[in-house]
């Protein structure tokens, strides 16, 4: 018979079953209302000894815990708007990864919305216990440590990603002061495209230094590039170690003359005629990494899994605190010649507070100006739209 | 009963019963001065030369006949487990939807393979989910993906998960499904087991138990490699909801739901524990013990839990895509842990039709090492022979 009394094991007292007062306190909550802390049931002791006694909760406190009272100073909280694909799959991939303790959920679509919710709360089971809340309405976001943003049209068939602008800044305007005005502390971590010109413009609307805000920029594109490079030299993509910096789009710079397979540099290594590398040889790869998206979106309509592998890393590096280098989108102005204030990917040192600084890395002069180039590509757009 | 390891005396080797229950054993160090010539009891044979070992095996086997308890799992009949396990796994996942996706990408996330084949027909979403999945390895350990229309790719398989056919529209059952699916698994079943014949095959598809069935029909496969996700999501869920009622994570909280995955469902309220303690033995904030009846609601959420994510986002996807992946954790790593799967249930539990229906089974790399023989009650017992009753009236119906 399973007995959770406190029994006294010997002394006068043995044949006597301790029992415990049923705890005053209790509510009842079902399905997605959860609150922390509320005893529930009682048990009853069956023993031949005894008659009905008050049943007791499943676990009692130790006498003198300050439970009520204490706060966890450390608890991961992620926000995540726009539930469609890419949305989700970030979502899903932050669970997988065991990196949070609670997750808000925002659309404006309340089934869809609610139907995700559930179905990962089914998944409960399977995963650590984790608290997932859905609204429409971004108080449920209040104290995260990182906003990701991924509502926003998504790019059509032979649609460019400057295309997608107008209709996703009037967006921005309504989700940005929202998010910030309930966690001030927040990161934000902007996925929708076009990533750069839409991390500037939330850095703008949020007021929040620019350390706080990061777009996810090049971060996937270069673990496209890794995954090719790795493919044509037979080595793990964990072995190729490059950047692509820039505009996440149709004028990102490859920086050939860092990246390195196995640890000797790319431009160092010969073909089978026995001819060197160079950028003209290689250049397959870099227009395979520009039109990858779009080849993917013409196959299946859009894109979700590497994004949302390529999100989670950066939310790994940011919450734990890796300090860990990544091509993501920054405020670029004053490193390697830019003078326009426009946000693009360079490498850069992420940890708990955000973006901790950018790698000053030997570039030649070429890749240099291209990155200056790319740069006034967008400020080129920027000016446009006078955000 | 199992080959017995010899560790405590390396150099001598017993490979356990053979078929015919005579124990044989393979002397291999000659040199040995504890080698005993003595007259095999079995055989008769004198000149066999036996070991310590082989007599203790004798004697062990004698105990067990004498004690003869009733095994914790039982074999299906016609099952074949093999000894040997292979190290590098492949895994075919046949339908690219959205639980095919699920299930695919939570595989890869979890580490669990080496090689992923992905199986449609057609092409370009087929393609177009590939590339996604490849543009992830930077973020991944080095997975060999594969996708095409022809079965060819998906040759030495693993785990074959079938997630393709129709899905269940808002207010269709899952039988409904039925007719749409029959065919569709004509053309995929053989194909699979042509290019992988060592495969297990994991059913997800619905209706799953009758799918499941019709999949070890025609794919002459035993048993043991035939399985359907079942009602392993079903249990989670109402771990889940029973955990949210409580406070208590839901790894806390121990229990099956059985039957058919659908709405004849049983769920095992006698064994099922919160913190270890029975459920029926807890109460409510009236005071009042928990009963079946009481705890009827946490049924029929999980029976309604899909059909209300699939009226609000249309389809299941997430939850489905732990649950086969942790399916694929136990078979693929011979983790010998117990899940409520879709296995052929005839002989258990007093089911005399010959259906497939979730039955807690303890799962390995051989597939279903054997259904657990748990004590239920008498109306759990009856309840549960309904729903076989009723997987096996529509499965009547079908031509196979």
């Amino acid at each position: 018979m399973h007995t959770a009394s406190r029994h006294v094991r010997s002394g006068p007292f043995r044949f006597l079953y301790i029992l415990q007062p049923q705890s005053p306190l209790w509510t009842t909550r079902f399905l997605f209302l959860r609150r922390l802390g509320t005893p529930v049931s009682g048990l009853l002791l069956q023993c031949s000894m005894l008659q009905e006694c008050a049943p007791t909760s499943i676990f009692s406190p130790i006498p003198g815990s300050d439970i009520a009272q204490h706060t966890p100073k450390y608890s991961a909280k992620m926000t995540v708007v726009g539930v469609g694909n890419v949305g989700m799959a970030c979502a899903q991939t932050m669970l997988s990864e065991n990196l949070l303790n609670e997750l808000a959920l925002v659309d404006v679509q309340e089934d869809k919305l609610r139907g995700e919710m559930l179905d990962l709360q089914h998944s409960a089971a399977f995963l650590p216990r984790i608290k997932i809340v859905a609204d429409t309405d971004y108080r449920i976001t209040s104290d995260s440590d990182i906003c990701i943003i991924t509502a926003g049209a998504r790019q059509q068939e032979g649609e460019s990603r400057l295309d997608l602008l107008d209709r996703n800044i009037g967006l921005f305007r309504k989700i940005i002061p929202e998010l910030v005005r309930h966690s001030p502390n927040t990161i934000l971590l902007i996925v929708a495209n076009p990533v750069d010109i839409l991390a500037y413009a939330s850095w703008q609307l949020s007021g929040l230094p620019p350390n706080r805000v990061i777009g996810t920029g090049t971060n996937l594109d270069s673990s496209r590039l890794r995954f090719l490079i790795a493919d044509k030299f037979d080595v793990s993509a964990q072995n190729v170690h490059g950047f692509i910096a820039g505009e996440h789009g149709d004028t990102s710079v490859l920086l050939w003359s860092i990246l390195t397979v196995a640890n000797v540099p790319v431009l160092n290594l010969c073909d089978k005629n026995g001819d060197k590398y160079n950028k003209e040889t290689l250049a397959e790869f870099h227009k395979g990494v520009v039109n990858s998206a779009y080849e993917v979106i013409k196959l299946k309509g859009y894109t979700s899994w590497a994004i949302g592998y390529s999100v989670a890393s950066l939310v790994k590096s940011l919450l734990r605190d890796q300090r860990s280098v990544h091509p993501v989108s920054v405020l670029a102005n004053a490193f390697y010649g830019i003078d326009q204030k426009v946000y693009l990917s360079l490498p850069s040192k992420l940890g708990r507070a955000g973006v901790l600084g950018i790698a000053n890395l030997p570039i030649t002069d070429d890749e240099r100006e291209e990155l200056q180039h790319s740069a006034k590509t967008i400020w080129d757009t920027l000016e446009k739209l006078k955000i | 009963m199992e080959a017995i390891a010899t560790n405590a005396d390396p150099g001598r080797a017993l490979r356990g019963l053979s078929k015919t229950g005579i124990p044989s054993c393979t002397f291999v160090n000659l040199r040995s001065s504890s080698a005993k010539r003595l007259a095999c009891r079995y055989t008769k044979n004198i000149n066999a030369l036996s070991c310590r070992n082989c007599l203790q095996a004798l004697a062990m086997s004698a105990d067990m006949e004498r004690a003869k308890p009733r095994p914790m799992f039982s074999q299906i009949p016609d099952s074949d487990l093999p000894s040997t396990v292979k190290t590098s796994f492949k895994i075919t996942v046949v339908g690219v939807g959205n639980v095919g996706m699920a299930c695919a990408q939570t595989c890869l996330t979890e580490d669990l393979v080496d090689e992923l084949a992905l199986v449609d027909i057609q092409a370009d979403k087929l393609r177009g989910e590939m590339l996604d999945l490849q543009h992830a390895a930077a973020f991944l350990p080095r997975v060999k993906i594969v996708a095409d229309c022809s079965y060819a790719v998906s040759a030495g398989s693993d785990i074959c998960i079938v997630t393709a056919g129709a899905r269940q529209r808002e207010g269709e059952t899952r039988l409904s499904l039925l007719d749409r699916n029959l065919s569709l698994f004509k053309s995929i079943i053989p194909e699979l087991v042509r290019h992988s014949p060592d495969t297990i095959l994991l059913i997800v598809s619905n209706p799953v138990d009758i799918l499941t069935h019709l999949s070890w029909k025609l794919s002459g496969l035993p048993p043991n490699r035939v399985i359907g996700t079942g009602t392993n999501l079903d249990s989670s869920r109402l771990r889940f909801l029973i955990a949210d009622k409580f406070d208590v994570n839901a790894h806390n909280i121990h229990g099956y739901m059985v039957g058919e995955h659908g709405d004849s469902s049983v769920p095992l309220w006698s064994s099922l524990t919160v913190a270890n303690v029975p459920v029926l033995n807890l109460y409510d904030k009236n005071g009042v013990k928990y009963t079946k009846e009481t705890l009827k609601e946490f049924h029929e959420a999980v029976v309604g839990s899909a059909y209300q994510v699939i009226k609000l986002k249309g389809y299941t996807s997430w939850a489905i895509g732990y649950s086969t992946a942790s399916l694929v954790k136990s078979l693929l790593r011979d983790q010998r842990r117990i899940h409520p799967v879709s296995v052929r249930a005839k002989g258990f539990y007093g089911i005399e039709h010959d259906v497939y229906l979730s039955l807690p089974s303890q799962l390995g790399r051989a597939g279903v090492l054997g259904v657990a023989n748990l004590p239920l009650e008498e109306d759990e017992m009856q309840e549960l022979q309904q729903s076989a009753k009723a997987i096996w009236e529509t499965q009547n119906k079908l031509h196979f």
